[in-house]
Parts: structure tokens; sequence; C-alpha cells
């Protein structure tokens, strides 16, 4: 069963195994573009079957790849000038598609954003602050650790509110979160901006059916919570 | 009988931990460059050798108050003293070589003879005497001696005796001492024209120069007009004599050009060498740093993203070219290779808590320099990058204390970008730590106000924090979202997420360290 989002991956090596791998098992209808023989075969042999082999620097070869606006481009060409241009291209010809790239260096970081990404990931980044976080903040990588691990007991989660909800007008000061054991992080409120608030932002926050809340607890209050947040609908 | 006294009191003291351990912190004091605490002995005593020094040199034409003098002649001295018969004492030990000589006896079944192992003790004893440190340190306490007042020369000693404790004094002479052939060659050829000129000077105008008299009158003016001084007491007369000052003049000219340019090559050879070395003694003076070997885009974004102020770093980089660029951006490096036993093991191992940081891009590197460092000791911490789940296994054999996978890292928020939007910011802000919002923690050791409160007193929200857990230091367990009910005790360190302004400035609202 697909989820129904498409995602490109630019650029196979042997870093891009795990994420493809992980999109796969979460569904995700993927297609591997390269632009050598090698990265075609060791894509294939890594047992894709969605490869395509084409000139990247030529729009007319990307723009016969069929992307469409909700499609997910993830740029990860192992040589940084390219990637830069090829996240050109792909802004240049899909002007609403998610663009996620990944860069080696903060001057490659600000060029990929400059080229239109909409997300860009920092290889070195993420772990330069986990080396500061295990020097200066021992409980909190512990505590990241155990979101972040495969077999975790504390987890990070989506929860949108459904349809006649009785989350629905509520202001979040005025909803004891506590109680189900969970705290709530923040959310994205679909009628301001579309954008992640968090709840330590100093905004007064209405919760509203469609919002989704991002909420950190284990996970057997998690499930309960969104149990009984869908429960409550099917009662009224 | 006395014999086996001796011996038999040899192996009390080398079985009495209470001994061992004051004649340590002595030595340490004493002769331990890695000792955190030497630093204020040193100090300590240039203070009291320049204060003796000034009141030495006033008292020559000033009269002082008795107490100044008592202070000179009975602390001072008595600590002088103190500290002479301290490095005498520390130097070796008598106890440890007859226990051993007693042992290897019994083992190979050989009479015992107490005598020999003291001998070679003793021996050892009169070596550190007649060393020419020991010997100034006894020539600095003489000026205290008053009926002799010829014994107050001696106060330069005292001066002499600040070269124990100032470093860069001893640096100096270290650097020259890499010259000593150029020097010693010039200091004979110094000797050779000064004699020369002397004698000729004193040939040709012993009789017709009323101020030449002797033949110590001629060197003493072949050596002041060679080093172009030139007060001018003395001065040729006869055409030949100044035939000779021109002759000395030039070659005095020549003579110190030559000095000049082989101090100043000396210098210029060891100057990186001297920086590095300067750079690893601060270091080692402080109770705790870190060792990040390798400048590369890893260092430089954990360099640049966090407030690296707060620590003391050295990086050791092995690429002349990187540490060219490591100097230019401002950073303490050295060139050296992490890898090799003698660059680790000069840094304070055994006193400093020491975290090192391998982060050079090559994964069989980092295991090596891991390897090295636990080797040393394993008391120093180590977090190693690594590019895979399989160099991770391999990491932890060698003994990495925490792994950092970056490609893992990149991959986790590129799945996170991709596969759940909206938890990426907060996943992003757990992570790097923006100011938009990160994880802290507060420790109630630092921020004692917090101490004693019941969780539901704290008004989190008003702080613009959102309270997460705490770990409890009483169980050493962490505690998510606990129960408003719950009191914080004296060790607890809770676990908060907001802006970094609210973090701190709540922080500033409860500071306080509690010393019950």
């Amino acid at each position: 069963m697909t989820n129904n989002q498409r995602a490109f991956l630019f650029g196979y090596g042997k870093r891009s195994l795990v994420i493809a791998e992980e999109l796969q098992i979460r569904n995700f209808l993927l297609t591997i573009v390269v632009d050598t023989d090698e990265s075609y075969t060791l894509a294939k042999s890594d047992g894709f079957l969605d490869v395509v082999k084409i000139n990247m620097t030529d729009d007319d070869e990307l723009e016969q790849l069929s992307i469409e606006e909700d499609d997910h481009l993830v740029c990860i060409m192992e040589d940084s000038h390219f990637n830069v241009f090829l996240t050109l291209s792909l802004r240049a010809l899909f002007p609403k598609s998610k663009i996620i790239a990944l860069s080696d260096s903060v001057h490659t970081t600000q060029k990929l954003k400059m080229a239109g990404a909409n997300r860009v990931i920092d290889l070195y980044q993420v772990s330069a602050n986990r080396i500061y976080n295990i020097l200066n903040k021992p409980l909190a990588t512990k505590f990241i650790d155990n979101i972040l691990s495969p077999n975790n007991e504390l987890s990070l989660r989506e929860i949108v509110i459904p349809k006649k909800s009785y989350l629905d007008n509520i202001k979040v000061d005025d909803f004891d979160f506590g109680k189900h054991g969970i705290i709530l992080v923040g959310m994205i409120d679909r009628r301001l901006s579309n954008q992640f608030l968090f709840i330590t932002s100093g905004l007064e926050h209405q919760l509203n059916v469609g919002d989704t809340m991002v909420c950190i607890g284990y996970n057997d209050d998690l499930d309960r919570f969104e149990e009984s947040i869908h429960q409550h609908v099917e009662e009224e | 009988m006395f014999a086996r006294l001796i011996t038999k009191f040899a192996f009390y003291l080398n079985s009495s931990g209470r001994y061992k351990n004051t004649k340590k912190t002595f030595h340490n004091f004493l002769n331990n460059p890695d000792f955190i605490y030497k630093k204020y002995f040193d100090s300590f005593m240039i203070v009291l050798i320049l204060v003796s020094v000034i009141i030495l040199v006033y008292e020559v034409e000033h009269p002082i108050p008795k107490w100044v003098d008592d202070f000179d002649v009975y602390l001072v001295t008595s600590i002088f003293s103190l500290e002479y018969i301290l490095r005498f004492w520390v130097y070796n030990d008598f106890h440890i070589a007859i226990v051993r000589e007693y042992e290897e006896a019994h083992f190979l079944d050989k009479p015992f003879s107490v005598w020999k192992p003291i001998k070679i003790v003793l021996k050892g004893k009169l070596r550190y005497l007649t060393s020419p440190s020991a010997i100034v340190d006894l020539l600095a306490i003489l000026p205290a001696y008053r009926p002799l007042r010829i014994l107050r020369i001696f106060v330069l000693f005292r001066v002499f005796k600040l070269l124990r404790y100032t470093k860069s004094i001893h640096q100096f002479l270290e650097v020259l001492a890499t010259k000593r052939f150029e020097l010693v060659t010039l200091l004979f050829l110094l000797f050779f024209i000064v004699s020369t000129a002397g004698i000729a000077i004193y040939v040709f105008e012993e009789r017709t120069n009323p101020n030449i008299n002797s033949i110590f009158d001629a060197l003493y003016w072949a050596l002041v007009t060679i080093s172009s001084v030139g007060y001018g007491d003395i001065s040729p007369m006869t055409p030949a004599g100044r035939v000779v000052s021109m002759l000395i003049i030039i070659s005095g000219i020549a003579m110190i050009s030559f000095v000049t340019s082989v101090i100043v090559s000396a210098f210029s050879e060891k100057l990186d060498e001297l920086k590095e070395h300067r750079i690893v003694e601060e270091i080692n003076k402080k109770e705790e740093f870190i060792i990040i070997c390798g400048y590369g885009q890893m260092t430089r974004m954990f360099l640049k993203s966090n407030t690296i102020e707060d620590y003391e770093y050295v990086i050791i980089e092995k690429d002349t070219k990187q540490v060219e660029i490591g100097i230019k951006e401002g950073y303490r490096v050295i060139q050296e290779d992490a890898s090799r036993y003698d660059v680790i093991s000069k840094f304070n191992v055994n006193y400093a808590r020491i975290t090192l940081l391998a982060l050079t891009g090559n994964d069989v590197n980092n295991i090596y320099i891991t390897l090295n460092a636990k080797s040393i000791s394993r008391n120093i911490k180590v977090i190693a990058r690594a590019s895979d789940h399989h160099m991770e296994k391999k990491c932890k054999l060698a003994g990495v204390d925490h792994v950092v996978l970056p490609n893992m890292a990149a991959n986790r928020m590129l799945l996170f970008a991709i596969t759940q939007p909206a938890m990426y910011k907060a996943m992003y802000s757990m992570l790097v730590g923006q100011t938009l919002a990160q994880l802290d923690e507060i420790s109630t050791i630092e921020h004692s106000k917090l101490v004693g409160k019941r969780i539901e007193e704290i008004d989190f929200k008003a702080h613009k924090l959102l309270f997460i857990g705490f770990q409890c230091g009483r169980r050493n367990e962490f505690i998510f979202n606990p129960p408003a009910q719950i009191d914080i005790r004296k060790g607890d360190i809770l676990l908060v997420m907001g802006r970094r302004v609210s973090i701190n400035y709540f922080k500033q609202l409860n500071a306080g360290v509690s010393y019950d």
C-alpha cells in the first residue's frame, strides 16, 4: 500500500541507501535519478527498481521526469557545486515542489537556500551540536537519544485534531495535556500561517480542527490520547 | 641491629599511604609542572623573592623598620630554608631503595646490606646538592646572615632563584642553548680579538698613555671598544694605537651583527615550537579542557555553532595548510600528529579532566587516535566521529565514550523533513539548539533558589518555558512530566525547553550556589 506521496532522490551514493530504504518502508513512491553509470548500477544492485539515468544539466531531461507540485525532491549529489546547480534548476522548473538538499558546509548551506531549497540539512551541524550537548547537556542528550532511538519509550508525535473534536475552539492554556501524561511542544495552526509555532513563543494559541499538534510523551500515553480524541468524535 | 631497625622503618614508610601522599603532594608543588596548584606556589615564591630583594636593596642606603628586617630574616629565610630542605627530601627516596634491595636480595637469596641502597640514595642527594639550581637556592638563603654584610651580595642569587619559577627566562636560555656551538665559537673569537688588541695597545702605549698602567687596563679598553660602548676614559694616543682601535672597531661591528643574527635565527627557528609549547603549557594549567583532533568542516562547525569561549581547547592538526587556515581563523591550533604517544602524553593527563574529540575525516585515524589517548589514560573522555554503524561498533571497542555519526544524523533529519514535516522544526530545534527553542538543563546546585520548591510553585509558563521533566539527583533517574506536587531537591536537574533568552533569564533569577 502506498501513501500516494512521491519522492525523487537526485544522486545515489553510499549514504543514500539508508534514506532510500526508509522512504520505501514508509511507502513513498520512490524514483532514484542518477547521472552516472556507476550510480545507476549501485542503485540497481541495492534492489531499487525505479532508477533513471539522465543528464541533470539538461532541463529538458529533468522536465521529462513528470514531477508534480506535491512531490518531494531530495538533492544529495556528492559534488556540492553540482548539488547547488541542480537545486537551482529544479526550483526554476518546478517552483511549487518541496526541495530538500544536503549540504557539507555553512557556505554551501547558504547557497542552497539562495538556490531555492525549502530545507537544507547540514551534514555536520547536527553532529557538531551533538558534541556540544554531550559536553554541556548530558541529560538533554540522553532525552533526545531516547526520542530518536528505534526502541524508544518516549516519542514526538504529530496529532491532527479531527472534525467535531472536543479540542476544537479550545485555548491551549485551558486544556490540561499533563492530565493525559503528554506535553504539547508546538503546533501548526492551519488558520494562521500554516507554520510550526512553538508553545513557548508567547502567543496565545487556539486549537482548531485540522491543526497539527506536536506532542512528547510515552508511546502508550500518546496512543491513549490520540484514541481519546477520536473516540470522542465517534461518540458525538 | 641498627641496620635491621632502618630496614623495618623503611618497610613501615613504604606501606604508609599517608607518608606517600604527603611526599607526593610536596613533590607536586615543588617539581610537577602539570600539577594544577603549582602555579599558585610559584606565584607566591616569586612575590616573596621580589619583596625580599626590594628590602635588601632598599636597606643598602636607608634604615628599615625592625619588623621589615625581621620579616626578611625570619619569615623569608625560613620559607627559603624549608623549601631547600623539602626539595632535598623529595629528590629521591631512601625507603624505596632499601625495600627494593631487600626484596631483590630475598628473591635471589643473596646477603642483604642496608648500606648499599643508602649509599646510592646519598649519592643522588649529593648530586642534587651540587646541581646549579640547588646551589642557587642555598646561596639565596645567605643574605639573611646580618653580621657578615658582604653576604648581602648574594641577593643576586635570589634574583637567579626567579629562574626556577619563570618559564620565559628558562625558555630564552633553552633557545640560546640550541646555538651553543655558534655562540661558543664567537666567544673564543671575542677572547682572541680582545686579548690581541689588549696586548697590542699595552705594547704600543704603556709608556706614553698615562691611563694604561697595566695589561688589565689594556684588556678593559679593548673590551669596551669592541662592544662599541666606548666610555672614553681610556683612548689611544699614538698612531699605532689608533690603528689598533680602527681594526678593533671594525671587528666589533662584525661581531655584534653576527651575535645578533645568531640569536635572531635561533628564535625564528624555534618560534613555532615555542608558541605551541606555550599553548600546551597554558592549557595544562586548566582543570578541564578539550583536545580537538583534526581541523576540518566538522571542527569548524563545532567551533562556530557553539560558544567555544566557554571552553579551554586546543586543536591538533597534522596538515600544514589546515593549521595555517585554523590560525588565520583565530583558533589555537598546533601542528602535531594526535596519533603519536608523545603528543597526547604531554598534556596534563593525570590531573586535568580531558575530553578528546577525534574529528578527522578518516575513521582509521579516529580509532587510532582514540586507542592512543586511552592507552595514555583511561580517564580521557573520547568523542569520535565515525562514518557508519560498522565503524561505530569498532569505535566502541576501541574505547570511544560517545560516537557521532554525521551521515546518520543528516539522514535522520532528511527523513524528518520528508516524512514528518510538522515535526521537523521541533526536532531541528532540539538537535541544533536554535534561538527559536532549545532544550536545556538547569542544575539546582548552581541555581539553588529552586531547591525546596514544589514544581507547581514554579511558573514555567510565565517565563515562556516548557518543563519537560527532571533528573532526580538521589536516584539518578529521569522523570518525564512529573506530578506537580513533587519537591525539587538539591542535586536535581530540570530539563526545560524554550528560547535561549527565556532560559538565560530564568537561570539568572534562580542563580545561587548552595554550599551545604
